[in-house]
């Protein structure tokens, strides 16, 4: 059944140009589908880790406190300002490396491909997140922290209950440009032979030639990922809209 | 008989999307490249500088050396022209010839025949080569067969992806070229790297000091195979003005000499295809 649906598709495919052949061979399409799978789970994994840390880094920044703030703001520069496939490159190949030898031998080190593209790329992000966040939150009026201090909250409650939920409305629409970049980024980790859409796109087409058919494939796929990104993050806005607030 | 709307509409369409693309530069009339070769005085060539003995840059004279330069110098002097050189990695060596950024590849690729559906190439190898797994002396490692369920680092675009994959059951991690490929190798990050056999002896020589621990492992290349010259499919005269030049750097020694120069592993298979080319020549 499946067969026939897939041999319909080639000829369908075959009659406007388009050589999806390797869908009957056997390693090429598992790696392929496996490549789908891993870009998705790569995604579900990257986007909390990058708003997680994203947060931390945004209240370090603003902590006020100078052990806090100036190595946090020391990491945002420097992953900014570099670029992520060097990070990466960097990351896998050398310190992890320098991993294998402290720990006396690469048996002893877990750190997988998979771990250093989440790490890299989840924690760049957040650096762009905490720079949207800073914002937000010292966007918050000085006479709202007033009022706030003068109930008695402490600096710990002023972020949690009156500056981050100000900051997150106002960021939101960085933050989730941000994500829509995430979800691209992840491609990076084919350089370094994790087994995502693009490294099992790039295996195929260097032996077969295909490469506008499966480019069309993770264009579209990619497209539908960051069509339900940016849909969510809408939906989020219109949903927390405060009433008069930024307005 | 009239043709059916059908096959009219499927005709367009394959027209429209060549054109739109780009691609296919097969077309039904005579060899564009060799003219356009012999009008421009140059041969363009898609060249590997992955390391010695194929293809490097020398770190004195900043020149382009090793094999695929000599061959590429001695098929642009065969035809007259001058030669100018291009740059290609595996994963983009095919995209360079199908756009016409390059006239031809000597960029280490085999012949396999997944490729020639796609692909003209020179019918007469200017070489063979096989894979050679490069790993720790202590890996335990001593056949293609022990490689079941160990990681294997390639370069991407490598041939020996797939007979490591479905023959050996080898787990395949793809790095963009091979000196990445051999830096995961000594992070750990692989059991072993496979290259092609006169790349990696040659580095374990010249820097024997920094890979001590490490050697070819296993005693038998993996799927030997011809170096081809490739080219777009269709090109019947270059084909033939190329291959009267390989055959005659073949029978004139010429290629055993540029064999001996850049220190390749083995000859053995240059001098059989001299004396077979010279019996069949008599």
């Amino acid at each position: 059944m499946l067969d026939g649906f897939t041999t319909h598709f080639i000829d369908l495919m075959k009659t406007v140009g388009l050589n999806f052949e390797f869908l009957t061979s056997g390693y090429e399409v598992r790696m392929w589908l496996d490549g789908m799978v891993t870009t998705l789970v790569l995604v579900v994994i990257t986007i909390p880790i990058s708003l997680i840390f994203g947060v931390l880094f945004a209240a370090a920044l603003t902590s006020g406190k100078k052990w806090l703030a100036v190595p946090v703001r020391a990491y945002v520069e420097l992953t900014r300002n570099t670029p992520t496939l060097v990070q990466l490159m960097c990351g896998f190949l050398v310190l992890n490396m320098l991993i294998s030898n402290a720990l006396g031998g690469a048996q002893n080190n877990p750190l997988t491909p998979f771990f250093w593209v989440v790490a890299i790329t989840g924690l760049h992000v957040a650096a762009f997140h905490a720079e949207a966040l800073r914002g937000g939150i010292e966007a918050v009026p000085s006479t709202t922290i007033e009022a706030a201090r003068a109930i008695g909250f402490n600096s710990l409650q002023i972020l949690r209950y009156v500056e981050l939920p100000l900051a997150v409305r106002s960021a939101l629409p960085s933050i989730i440009n941000n994500l829509v970049n995430l979800v691209k980024l992840t491609t990076v980790g084919s350089a370094i032979a994790v087994g995502e859409i693009t490294y099992a796109s790039i295996m195929i087409w260097t032996q077969r030639d295909n490469v506008v058919e499966l480019m069309l494939v993770i264009l579209l796929f990619f497209s539908l990922i960051n069509l339900v990104v940016a849909r969510i993050g809408f939906w989020l806005e219109k949903r927390l809209a405060v009433p008069g607030f930024g307005q | 008989m009239l043709p059916n709307a059908g096959q009219v509409a499927k005709k367009l369409l394959d027209v429209g999307i060549l054109a739109a693309f780009l691609i296919g530069a097969s077309s039904a009339h005579a060899d564009a490249t060799l003219d356009r070769i012999k009008a421009r005085g140059k041969l363009t060539v898609g060249v590997i500088l992955s390391g010695a003995p194929f293809g490097y840059i020398d770190p004195k004279t900043q020149e382009q050396k090793g094999l695929n330069i000599d061959v590429a110098k001695a098929l642009a002097a065969g035809l007259g022209v001058e030669l100018e050189t291009q740059t290609v990695t595996p994963p983009n060596r095919i995209q360079f010839l199908q756009q016409g950024k390059v006239d031809i590849l000597i960029a280490n690729m085999q012949y396999t025949e997944e490729r020639a559906k796609t692909l003209g190439y020179v019918p007469t190898p200017y070489d063979r080569v096989g894979g050679a797994a490069v790993g720790r002396k202590d890996s335990g490692i001593k056949d293609w067969t022990d490689l079941k369920g160990k990681t294997a680092c390639v370069s991407q675009g490598s041939n020996y992806t797939q007979p490591l994959i479905e023959e050996y059951g080898a787990q395949v991690k793809a790095l963009p070229s091979q000196p990445e490929s051999l830096l995961a190798l000594k992070g750990g990050n692989c059991d072993v790297a496979v290259h092609v056999s006169g790349t990696v002896s040659l580095m374990l020589e010249d820097r024997a000091d920094e890979w001590k621990d490490y050697a070819i492992i296993i005693p038998s290349d993996l799927i030997p195979s011809d170096s081809v010259i490739w080219l777009r499919k269709g090109e019947g005269d270059t084909q033939a003005a190329l291959d009267n030049i390989v055959k005659s750097l073949h029978v004139s020694g010429k290629l055993i000499e540029f064999a001996r120069t850049n220190r390749l592993p083995s000859i053995a298979y240059l001098e059989e295809q001299q004396k077979k080319l010279k019996d069949g020549s008599q």
